[in-house]
């Protein structure tokens, strides 16, 4: 019998009516009067000096209301991070990569607008370019920036404990390698915005964004606004997972046509400026030494890794901070050093991309316990079971994980059906074709610190009861993108109010509602959780004192349950109240009656006692992590960890791959709507499989994307998608509300790796590339053979 | 990306709609089957050098066990076919930018699949793929032909693409093109001056390029009468399981004298690995004659993988590729085989 | 110079007059208002533009407004009779099928010309039939689940 009456259940989502009926509004859906269209011009090609920009003939093309450069925008550098503002709206003197954006353009349509662009001519100086991230460091090479030598952006060096120790104490230690490609996030929704200015210069833009508060600090920084006169509204949202977490050019400049022309403008990229805009999963080189002990228990790590991140830093800087700070967990690891160096070449900018930084280095080092584990003759789970941290531990690099279910976990699908199939046949790879394969990973459940250094409450929630009674409107910054975070505001808020759903509404995603950080780093349950559930309980304690104060009880025997006002100290005389609410609703016909109080005569009451009733919650984590350099990227109130295996079958001539069934446990701490967390956990493993065997952003010799459409960008179909089994477990998070903490983010670390080791026991074959192909399979197969021979 | 301006003509006969290509032949005017090439073709993207669907384009690869981070192309530019016809035909703003469409939704005497008196099949250019894929008659009949339509792009794309529209787009990977021509189908070509009728293997010429008249009309395809002894398969390997432009794609038709008898004809087609699809003709010349067994088959496919003249592309390497023809030739003339000694 | 067309959307017949070059799917969200059906990419890569053309689930990205003349139309905003969902609605929101909404609409057109095909698919059949309507958000798992729920009402 749960405690709970709508918590952990399967509540269907609060817009769900709304996405299967058309009603739900996103961003291009939006129409305003006398809106405008906007249009951008992007770089054709990928370094070169602006000597030139001539909008003459656009400006003078009939229907054309604005044509607007870095002379309109100025050149206020921005970007992600303060410590990283290296971009300008437009470029000015220069430009860094294929569609890099120079100047942007309003008219009464899309035809006219990109008749404009097509009318401006830019002249070039081009300039050597840099492609290749391996070699963007060395000597000689093009610059991209003057501010980044050597064309690194950010480095990172650290030394835990002592990995000499860790050698000596090392039984068997092995180096191995892991390359990736820049990948794309492929929501469905490509980027759209819609700015208006009003008549006292309030701006107001809509944009399919993650995070309304970032953009609204960027937007009031780069065009010189006043931050309280800059509005961000977030419509329905058609996925994230990164790209969107941040402030971009398509906004900055559709605001700046609105400015300029005093009318709306609209601006939506096709799919094609999807791929050019990018902000998405860097490309990874990984070299990962790591040490155990004959009885499998780790000694050491050594990790070295360089990412290609394009033209500019975007989250650059947080990116390369996980991919070394998100190993140390979720083993047990005293020795770890880390040196890695995000790099900047003429291609089109990564940033944030689910799990961010730490994905394709957990799938490195999950493969790398693998073949420690087939040489040590151990069981590839039971390797890990040895190494797994418990709750209450601290990793070598500081992160403390108060709630932990990695061995729940890993036990949960060691003993599922598949693992078992594995270990009755003597636990040796199979080579005939037929695999399955084990990993796990861990992530944060919030970033620790906001991306600007500031004491900001990281959320806030408002929380107001109507005044005539019965229902309750949560108003919150939050960001739901698709991920279900509106549903859990409004089950917390149900549950604690004791209401229905249907009398919970949630109004969302506007940052002038509340301050919230947005919907990056699985931050929401937790964190926004937490401001929500302190803001209904904040009214609930309103409305009890005023209704305890006319009874004349103490407010602690009254609760509210099941849409009505309960006692736990005997019966209570509630006739004047009820005589005082029918007498003010005369004629109306659906009237309370029953032997209590109704809710919504309680908050009616409770507002003619006291006015309004407004109930506030905030949240920030306390102080997180070390003091050493960087510390503070990879902290969280909390961290959640998955496990997973893959199942596979490999043609062996061809190199067809098909995954036949992914099952996964991931601990969440505690599920505010099952069917959600399994909806998430689903959603990380198609993005997994897809890196693991598919996508790969593939560039010509000039910086061209030759791939930049979703027939060529290879995500998986679901006749490529196997049955996917989602189990939840739950760790209880003691900093989480009601136990809760991430899972969006998370459930998709061991998908790539489970999948490698499901191809080894299948092949025999060690692959350090992703995407695994199926030519990538027959080539390093035929490599192999030809070593060997 | 936008589409250019147009005007849509819409004929209710063939004779009109070969009237209006050669009226406005001066001023640029295509044909509009189902859209799902022609209206993708046509968008300028907002890049200018990119192409959505990079179909016979050039370029080398590494390939084999290390990809370059970026693929390294020739010199020239790399999004362009190495046949210059392409090239000249892309640059051409007739062809790129056409004045008109000729659009034949209201063509319905081009629809439909028709069993002949001879025992053949006639299937109108308008017949969408997902009829084909649909009828049990071309799939007990012409297997090939239905197994290309199964692999063909998705369920959306199958219920608006052509068989028409597929074959005339002279695409080398087009998956019906590939398979109509291992099944030996002979199209109609209907003009202002009548009709013509020309083998499908004559067809293509190079990437997008064919030996139809700019005032012709696909209009049938006609597949001969099913052979008694005899089968067809089609397999497309590709990365994903929808979706895909091919890797490699392999038709078989194969004709037995006699169940345990010799071969009496077999067509091999290639798709992917050429300018157009190839008809291997090294096949021919290796089984006709000979009773198949192991070896023979083998060799078979060693030459299928002869005739077959792949580049590198983002898709895949010419190494690769060659490996996948022979190795899907042997798989496919075994399955045929089965098929055609009656044992499905 | 603009034709005029007609055609039936939802089952309301309306005259309008329409570029040549106009697509279907820019008709809908523009002319007619109904937002429902999304554009992912525009040329036909990812369903999210799927509608219903005389019952046949197609790319309204890929279809000229002019070639729709004459035929019915069926988008999202028809599936629901007196705000009452049908049951493949119902089904998508019960069993979670839905995250960030955007492909879901063309997921429902799709599903709907398969169930009025073949009322009791198997998960194959499903797979198949969606495989050309791409969903980012899910894995495509519990549309599937969907799918074969709502098949499972279907006398």
């Amino acid at each position: 019998m749960s405690k709970y009456r709508i918590l952990n259940t399967r509540a269907p989502r609060v817009d769900a009516v709304d996405k299967v009926t058309g009603k739900a509004l996103y961003t291009d859906d939006l129409k305003r009067p006398t809106m405008l269209t906007g249009a951008i011009l992007h770089s054709p090609v990928a370094h070169a000096r602006i000597l030139n920009i001539d909008t003459s003939r656009a400006e003078r093309l009939p229907g054309v209301k604005a044509v607007v450069t870095h002379r309109e925008a100025g050149t206020t550098p921005y970007g992600v991070s303060p410590a990283r503002y290296d971009e300008t709206i437009f470029c000015h003197d220069k430009v860094r990569y294929v569609g890099d954006e120079i100047v942007a353009v309003a008219a009464v349509d899309l035809d006219t607008a990109l008749e404009a662009v097509s009318l401006i001519k830019v002249d070039f100086e081009e300039l050597p370019t840099i492609l290749d991230g391996r070699a963007a460091m060395d000597d000689g090479q093009p610059q991209l920036h003057e501010t980044y030598k050597n064309n690194v952006c950010a480095e990172v060096h650290w030394h835990f404990g002592d990995i000499e120790d860790g050698r000596k104490d090392s039984y068997l230690m092995r180096t191995d390698h892991l390359t990736s490609k820049m990948q794309d996030a492929a929501f469905m929704e490509p980027q759209s915005v819609l700015a208006e200015m009003d008549s006292h210069g309030n701006l107001t833009m809509w944009s399919s964004t993650q995070a309304p508060h970032y953009v609204q600090r960027t937007l009031a920084m780069a065009l010189g606004l006043p931050l309280h006169k800059v509005r961000v509204i977030k419509p329905a949202v058609g996925g994230g997972f990164g790209p969107k977490a941040s402030c971009s050019t398509a906004e900055l400049a559709t605001c700046l046509l609105a400015l300029k022309t005093g009318q709306p403008v609209k601006l939506t990229f096709d799919r094609e400026q999807v791929f050019l805009h990018s902000r998405a999963r860097h490309q990874f080189f990984h070299t990962m030494t790591t040490g155990v002990k004959k009885d499998g228990r780790l000694t050491f790590l050594e990790h070295r890794c360089i990412l290609d991140g394009g033209a500019y830093a975007s989250f650059g800087i947080a990116t390369i901070y996980y991919s070394g700070s998100l190993l140390g967990g979720p083993y047990r690891l005293k020795n770890m050093k880390y040196d890695g160096y995000r790099v900047v070449t003429n291609k089109p900018a990564c940033g944030a991309q689910r799990g961010h930084g730490a994905v394709i280095a957990r799938a490195l080092f999950e493969v790398q316990l693998d073949r420690i584990a087939e040489e040590l003759g151990m069981d590839p789970i039971e390797l890990r079971l040895k190494n797994v941290m418990e709750a209450g531990e601290t990793t070598c690099n500081e992160l403390f994980v108060s709630s932990f279910g990695m061995r729940e976990a890993l036990e949960a699908v060691r003993d599922s059906a598949a693992w078992k199939r594995k270990r009755s046949s003597g636990g040796k790879t199979r080579r005939d074709g037929k695999g399955i394969g084990a990993a796990c990973g861990f992530f944060v459940s919030g970033a620790g610190y906001p991306i600007y250094r500031s004491r900001t409450y990281h959320c806030t929630v408002i929380t107001k009861v109507d005044e005539v009674g019965g229902g309750v409107t949560v108003s919150s910054g939050a960001a739901d993108i698709g991920q279900g975070s509106d549903t859990v505001l409004a089950m917390i808020t149900a549950e604690e109010l004791g209401l229905s759903l249907d009398d919970v509404r949630v109004v969302s995603g506007d940052s002038s509602l509340s301050v919230d950080l947005g919907a990056y780093s699985s931050r929401t349950t937790l964190m926004t959780g937490h401001a929500c559930r302190e803001a209904a309980r904040d009214v609930k304690r309103q409305i009890l004192e005023a209704v305890a104060g006319r009874l004349e009880r103490p407010p602690e025997t009254l609760d509210l349950r099941d849409g009505q006002l309960v006692s736990s100290a005997g019966e209570i005389d509630f006739s004047e109240l009820r005589k005082e609410y029918l007498q003010e609703h005369k004629g109306f016909t659906d009237l309370p009656e029953g032997p209590h109080l109704t809710f919504g005569e309680a908050s009616r009451i409770a507002f003619l006692e006291r006015g309004s009733i407004v109930g506030t919650g905030k949240y920030r984590p306390p102080p997180l992590g070390g003091s050493f350099k960087g510390a503070t990227v990879g902290t969280s109130p909390a961290f959640g960890c998955s496990a997973q295996i893959a199942e596979v079958s490999v043609d062996l001539e061809t190199g067809e791959i098909t995954v036949e069934n992914i099952t996964g446990a991931h601990d969440c701490g505690f599920a505010i709507n099952r069917t959600q967390v399994e909806g998430q956990m689903q959603g990380s493993m198609m993005m997994g499989m897809g890196e693991a065997l598919m996508e790969q952003i593939i560039y010509d010799n000039k910086g061209r994307i030759v791939n930049a459409n979703l027939a060529e960008y290879k995500i998986p179909t679901a006749l490529d998608m196997p049955h996917l089994d989602a189990i939840i477990v739950e760790s209880n998070e003691p900093h989480g509300p009601y136990g809760a903490k991430e899972v969006g983010e998370g459930a998709i670390m061991p998908v790539i790796p489970a999948i490698l080791n499901a191809l080894y026991d299948a092949t025999g074959i060690r692959i350090d590339e992703l995407p695994v192909t199926p030519e990538r399979l027959i080539a390093t197969m035929q490599a192999n053979r030809g070593k060997r021979s | 990306m936008i589409l250019p301006r147009f005007d849509v003509l819409v004929p209710d006969t063939v004779d009109e709609a070969c009237t209006m290509l050669a009226n406005h032949a001066a001023e640029g005017v295509r044909l509009l089957a189902g859209g799902t090439d022609l209206l993708v073709d046509l968008r300028r993207p907002i890049i200018p050098q990119h192409v959505p669907r990079c179909d016979g384009c050039s370029s080398r690869s590494e390939g084999n066990v290390r990809s370059t981070i970026e693929y390294t192309p020739s010199d020239s530019d790399p999004l362009m076919a190495s046949e210059g016809s392409l090239r000249a035909a892309l640059e051409d703003p007739r062809y790129a930018s056409p004045a008109y469409l000729v659009s034949l939704h209201k063509l319905d005497q081009l629809k439909g699949i028709e069993r002949l008196q001879d025992g053949g099949l006639r299937i109108g250019a308008l017949t969408t793929i997902s009829e084909i894929e649909r009828s049990r008659e071309v799939r007990d009949g012409w297997t090939a032909l239905a197994e290309g339509a199964d692999n063909l792009g998705s369920p959306l794309v199958r219920n608006r693409g052509t068989l028409g529209g597929n074959i005339a787009n002279a695409r080398p990977a087009a998956d019906m093109a590939v398979s109509t021509i291992a099944l030996n189908g002979r199209l109609t070509l209907h003009g202002p001056s009548g009709a013509r009728t020309i083998s499908a293997k004559d067809f293509p010429r190079g990437p997008g390029i064919s030996a139809i008249e700019p005032d012709e009309i696909l209009t049938d395809v006609y597949y001969p009468p099913r052979l008694p002894h005899s089968g067809s398969a089609y397999y497309k390997l590709a990365n994903r399981k929808a979706l895909e432009i091919s890797t490699v794609g392999v038709a078989v038709w194969l004709a037995l004298e006699e169940p345990d008898g010799p071969v009496k004809d077999v067509q091999v087609t290639l798709g992917a690995v050429g300018p157009t699809p190839i008809l291997a003709e090294s096949v021919k010349e290796t089984l006709v004659g000979n009773v198949p067994d192991e070896q023979i088959l083998q060799k078979a496919a060693r030459a299928a993988a002869g005739d077959a003249r792949p580049i590198d592309d983002h898709r895949g390497s010419a190494w690769y590729r060659v490996q996948m023809v022979e190795l899907l030739t042997l798989r496919l003339l075994k399955t045929v085989l089965m098929r055609a000694r009656g044992n499905r | 110079m603009k034709k005029i067309i007609s055609l039936t959307v939802n089952g309301v017949t309306s005259e309008l007059a329409v570029e040549p070059r106009r697509t279907l799917l820019e008709l809908l969200r523009e002319d007619l208002g109904l937002t429902g059906t999304k554009k992912g990419c525009g040329i036909g890569d990812c369903g999210s533009c799927t509608v219903l053309l005389n019952g046949v689930a197609t790319f309204s990205c890929l279809t000229l407004a002019i070639q729709a003349d004459g035929c019915s139309v069926e988008t999202v905003e028809g599936l629901a009779k007196d705000g009452k969902l049908n049951h493949l609605q119902q089904a998508f929101v019960d069993q979670g099928a839905i995250q960030c909404g955007f492909c879901t609409p063309g997921m429902l057109m799709t599903a709907t010309e398969l169930l009025r095909s073949n009322p009791h698919p198997s998960e194959q059949d499903i797979r198949r039939a969606i495989s050309g309507n791409l969903c980012r958000c899910t894995g495509y798992q519990k549309i599937v689940e969907a799918i074969q729920a709502a098949s499972e009402e279907t006398p």
